[in-house]
């Protein structure tokens, strides 16, 4: 359904004119602006904090896990560090080994030399 | 190139809040509310302010904004229980009432007795003097639903007008 709506203002009657007086703005009270203008800064000083507090969040956190990620490779190196030393530890038991039953092989060939020229 | 507006926040308010403020009063019925509603409206633009194109959007945005803002607090009134117009008189009634004629102050009651959508439409149309196109762009409703709602409001205010007001429109 659509209505005829008189836009020019001849067409608007005693009535309209009575509430069109009735309905003029307002002044806004004097505090308005005021509490405006004291909530908006409180409102910026509190995003303020919140980021700050977001990004001071952030930092503690990449430096815990760079705290982490360095644990973990500190460990890495120290396993294979000694992972190294476990077989340096075994060639030099080898060595000794090998050179042991060289010298056992050595007398032995002596003495077997020793039996046969007698 | 045209050089970007740059929206002043106080100089914002300075030139709207009585717009703000009467929107606000007119819809909800409740200076206090409309007080809260202004605040709340004025806060929002300063979230809103890189959005912001030209004083006329300014303008249009505030609009828009206070009557959803209004809609929504007498909502929230509603779920509370809080029987609004009960209250005005008792509450918030008086001091810029003593400016208007008994009948206009009369009026602006029996406006805030009329269904919601009827009193933004027809706030809109008589506060702020605007055309039925501009109040379809502000409430977001189609022009036949705005029209209709003013033809519907403007009747309903006369018929009540008439039936409690009969010593005031004699002459009218």
């Amino acid at each position: 359904m659509d209505f005829e709506w008189p836009d020019q203002p001849e067409q608007i009657d005693e009535f309209e004119k009575e509430l069109k007086q009735a309905m003029e703005r307002r002044p806004a009270p004097p505090s308005l602006k005021r509490r405006v203008m004291q909530q908006r800064s409180t409102r910026r000083t509190e995003r303020h904090h919140t980021s700050m507090m977001w990004w001071q969040r952030l930092a503690a956190s990449l430096l815990v896990g760079a705290v982490i990620a360095g644990g973990f490779g500190w460990r890495q190196i120290e396993d294979r560090r000694k992972g190294e030393e476990a077989k340096q530890q075994v060639l030099t038991a080898l060595r000794v080994t090998n050179q042991v039953l060289k010298n056992m092989n050595r007398k032995l060939a002596e003495h077997d030399r020793a039996e046969s020229s007698k | 190139m045209a050089q970007k507006w740059q929206p002043d926040f106080e100089q914002l308010v300075d030139e709207h809040q009585s717009m703000v403020f009467s929107l606000a009063w007119r819809m909800t019925g409740d200076r206090g509310l409309a007080e809260e509603v202004a605040q709340d409206v004025f806060l929002q633009l300063d979230g809103n302010m890189n959005r912001i194109e030209n004083p006329e959007h300014a303008l249009n945005w505030l609009r828009r904004v206070t009557v959803n803002r209004s809609a929504d607090a007498l909502r929230r009134r509603r779920v509370r229980g809080v029987d609004l117009w009960v209250e005005i008189e008792e509450k918030h009634g008086a001091p810029a009432e003593e400016m208007q004629t008994p009948l206009g102050t009369r009026l602006e009651h029996l406006l805030s007795t009329l269904p919601e959508a009827q009193r933004a439409v027809l706030v809109l149309r008589y506060q702020e003097d605007m055309t039925p196109e501009e109040i379809a762009g502000v409430v977001d409703a189609p022009l036949a639903t705005v029209k209709s709602n003013l033809h519907r409001g403007l009747k309903l205010l006369r018929a009540k007008a008439t039936t409690h007001l009969k010593e005031y429109i004699r002459g009218l």
